[in-house]
């Protein structure tokens, strides 16, 4: 079976796809540009554009990029990969009910199996969400999200919704060395200043602060939240000692 | 076969806090202990520094600190017509695993009881009549605050607490809670700072009429030598307590507090990777000779021990007394029976404020016990007459945290995901505050744990069992806490928007998938009634007198407050009277 790199499959995405509403400089600088070269821990090909069309829906494009700008896919499919993907933290023993919601997971898979389950079975007669314009992705990820008209067998749709949801949320704003938050996107767009934590003389203090994000690896971000940024213009802003 | 040890003086399940309490000061008192945890070995100093530590996706949501359900988890049902199925993945609460148990990531909000708290029925039918506990399985602990208290205050200068005091030697005191009970001495540290919007918390509630204080904190504001010696440094407000250990140093836990002071002790021993399968009886039933566990090679391994000592979380010491038949299980169709009986939970609520561009929350400048709150409604710190329901929480606006995943707030009516959802995230963050109601759970007949029929553990053990819905008093008790936070938030400055949320609103039913508190309490509880408690007030099984048992599976309902501090208190308090009485003299120390 050919190895698809992740550039090539981010090219297939499709005229109303990523790569149309991708600028040309943001899509060289997004995760899949790093990674390019290589194929899929886990995804196939299939999967990573449903995945991709999907988080888009979620955190799309504004001043700050869309999930799969910022890496989310390829940090989905590092997690589905390893343990969290094949089921480390979960209780799989039987025998398997379908429960109330109060009771919680469920369903008769891991992680990775339950994503890559239901959406062969979500595209099982050949319509591709890739393949849907802007409105018709809105729509169908809304029907997801409420659990409703979907029957996938074993894989409880408002179950995949979650599970996705929560992995794209991970992926955009979890640590950039699980390969998400690319250019810490996700804590530039918010404020959240990394890793590096230690605020005992800026606690008690009605201001903004000042220092751009710093994660695990030390590498330092470049720019503040956008709502930071512009309080820091202000002339009356107080200052930071030290 | 099992494997069979040299005896030794005492065992202890579990080395969390009362763990350690317990081997800390059995062997100060000439008892060899050993300790068997089921986890690995870890340290603040090698396991838990920053920046590695302040990984929120390895600890907050893969939750790398605490237990993992495919070794050990339970079943759950909202009520006994369902089928229970197993709690597959870790939501409402987190057991802890390893050395330090759950207390290495605790946030550190460490409470004391009220004295009516601990005289629960006494207090309400004096002040109220019986009828107002109808259909309740509430009862009086079977000690007294006064009694506990030189044990609290010891606690205390264990974890070198933070805070103002209310009440010294019962004179109020200015700025600190005028409902506690009284304190001996002062807090061993000055209170912590206040972001901006606990400032405006406090102003507000101030204005209200409420009494509002710095909640009392085991995040530690100065550099601290604890009663045992152990040193502890100031907290640096890094927003990484809760689901974290402390790499600082900053957060009092067991393992800092306690561990590296009895680790060299001769009279100590620790087994990690070690999980306790049941405690073995005597042939007559009336004592327990010691544990069988499956050491960390997989070889079941039997010691022997004059006293057992069962430390581990609140639901599996319950699981380990009825996997190995220690007391009556309780049978909700008669009401006969102790071991599971009286489980209860925390009733959560909150109040969410969305403040203008002015006001800098900077949610991420936190600590697990950064809080101000006031205590005008909980316990019975209010008129209770007309209300129809009993108990309280405490309300305070936190900042433990702003961790990015998981810390999103957004106005009331913002879509749940989207452009719009996207735009409220990023206007919201950094100006947030939540307002927490920390409400009472009250014991009911219908609410209990037992074994499960059909489900096993990795050692193929029957799963505990959890029956629970939020009983309707405490719906009724939320609501009305609830509705009172809300009018704090509303009257506060620079407020754009008020949301809530009640984990116990009418129709609700209890959800074992969101977090709301790892604070699962009684199933094993304290009295003086051996037809309504599984221990005596010291602690002590009814039915196998060489039994101690510890922790918050002893409360015999919940408190509207957080259980380290009342179970420490009351740890202390066993082992006083086992150092001092029953080692000495090996007997039932209450007559049944």
């Amino acid at each position: 079976m050919p190895q698809f790199s992740r550039r090539a499959v981010l090219m297939q995405l499709g005229a109303s796809g990523l790569a149309a509403l991708t600028p040309g400089a943001a899509l060289a600088q997004n995760r899949y540009a790093e990674l390019d070269t290589q194929p899929w821990s886990y995804l196939d090909g299939n999967e990573a554009r449903f995945l991709a069309s999907m988080a888009d829906v979620l955190i799309p494009e504004d001043d700050f990029p869309s999930a799969s700008q910022a890496g989310v896919v390829d940090f989905i499919d590092l997690q589905l990969a390893g343990p969290y993907g094949q089921g480390a933290g979960l209780y799989l023993e039987g025998p398997f009910g379908d429960g109330t919601p109060e009771q919680g997971w469920q369903a008769d898979h891991t992680p990775a199996s339950l994503i890559r389950t239901g959406i062969a079975r979500l595209e099982r007669d050949d319509t591709r969400l890739v393949d849907l314009d802007a409105d018709e992705r809105e729509e169908f990820v809304t029907r997801l999200s409420e659990g409703k008209d979907f029957d996938l067998g074993d894989v409880p749709a408002k179950t995949l919704f979650d599970e996705i949801w929560a992995l794209v949320k991970e992926g955009y704003f979890a640590d950039p060395i699980y390969g998400g938050n690319k250019g810490y996107a996700g804590w530039e767009m918010v404020g959240f200043p990394g890793a590096h934590a230690y605020y005992p003389d800026h606690v008690d203090k009605n201001a903004p602060f000042p220092a751009p994000p710093r994660g695990i690896a030390h590498v330092p971000g470049t720019r503040h939240s956008a709502d930071t940024a512009s309080a820091l213009r202000g002339a009356d802003t107080p200052k930071e000692e030290g | 076969m099992a494997t069979q040890l040299p005896k030794t003086d005492v065992v202890i399940v579990g080395a969390g806090w009362t763990g350690l309490a317990a081997a800390k000061e059995l062997a100060d008192a000439g008892q060899r202990c050993v300790v068997i945890e089921r986890g690995d070995w870890r340290h603040d100093a090698s396991n838990f520094g920053a920046p590695e530590e302040h990984d929120e996706l390895k600890y907050a949501r893969r939750k790398e600190h605490m237990i993992d359900t495919p070794t050990k988890t339970l079943s759950f049902r909202n009520n006994a017509d369902q089928t229970a199925l197993p709690m597959r993945r870790l939501g409402s609460f987190l057991p802890g695993k390893g050395l330090g148990g759950a207390g290495i990531h605790w946030n550190g909000q460490l409470w004391r009881p009220l004295p009516s708290d601990l005289e629960m029925r006494s207090h309400y039918a004096d002040r109220y009549g019986e009828d107002i506990l109808k259909g309740m399985n509430v009862q009086d602990w079977g000690m007294t605050y006064d009694e506990l208290e030189p044990h609290f205050d010891f606690f205390d200068r264990v974890c070198g607490t933070s805070g103002v005091a209310g009440n010294l030697n019962g004179e109020t005191q200015d700025g600190g809670n005028p409902f506690e009970g009284p304190r001996s001495s002062d807090y061993p540290n000055p209170p912590m700072k206040a972001s901006p919007p606990l400032q405006m918390f406090r102003d507000t509630a101030e204005q209200m009429g409420y009494n509002p204080f710095h909640m009392p904190s085991a995040n530690v504001t100065r550099a601290y030598e604890n009663a045992y010696g152990a040193q502890l440094h100031p907290c640096t407000y890094c927003g990484f307590c809760e689901r974290f250990g402390c790499g600082y140093f900053a957060k009092a836990d067991p393992i800092v507090c306690i561990y590296d002071v009895v680790k060299d002790h001769e009279n100590f021993e620790l087994r990690m990777n070690s999980q306790v399968l049941r405690v073995e009886k005597s042939e007559d039933g009336k004592t327990a000779t010691g544990v069988t566990y499956v050491d960390e090679n997989g070889r079941e391994v039997f010691q022997p021990a004059d006293t057992v000592c069962l430390n581990a979380y609140a639901l599996w010491n319950v699981h380990l007394m009825l996997v190995s038949g220690l007391g009556t299980p309780y049978d909700p169709e008669t009401g006969e029976g102790t071991v599971g009986r009286n489980y209860a939970y925390q009733t959560i609520a909150a109040a969410s404020v969305f403040f203008d561009e002015n006001v800098w929350s900077n949610p991420f400048m936190g600590a697990g016990a950064l809080g101000m709150t006031i205590d005008d409604f909980n316990g019975d710190n209010f008129d209770h007459s007309d209300l129809g329901f009993v108990g309280g929480g405490y309300i305070s606006a936190n900042q433990t945290n702003g961790r990015p995943i998981n810390y999103h707030p957004t106005p009331p009516d913002t879509p749940k995901w989207g452009a719009e959802w996207k735009q409220a995230v990023r206007e919201n963050y950094l100006h947030h505050v939540g307002i927490v109601c920390h409400g009472s759970s009250v014991a009911v007949p219908q609410n209990y744990l037992d074994l499960d029929p059909t489900y096993k553990d990795a050692y193929g053990q029957p799963l505990l069992r959890m029956t629970f819905d939020f009983p309707e008093n405490d719906r009724k008790m939320s609501a009305y806490v609830l509705s009172k936070a809300e009018e704090i938030a509303r009257n506060m400055d620079n407020v754009r928007a008020v949301s809530t949320v009640n984990r116990a609103a009418e129709g609700e039913k209890y959800s074992i998938v969101p977090y709301q508190t790892t604070h699962n309490t009684g199933g094993a509880v304290i009295g003086s009634d051996p037809k309504t408690s599984v221990v005596n007030r010291y602690g002590q099984m009814w039915d196998h007198h060489n039994v101690f048992v510890f922790g918050a599976c002893l409360f015999p309902q919940n408190l509207g407050y957080n259980p380290t501090g009342p179970l420490m208190g009351l740890a202390y308090w066993t082992l006083d009277h086992m150092k001092n009485d029953y080692l000495q003299n090996p007997r039932p120390l209450m007559d049944a």
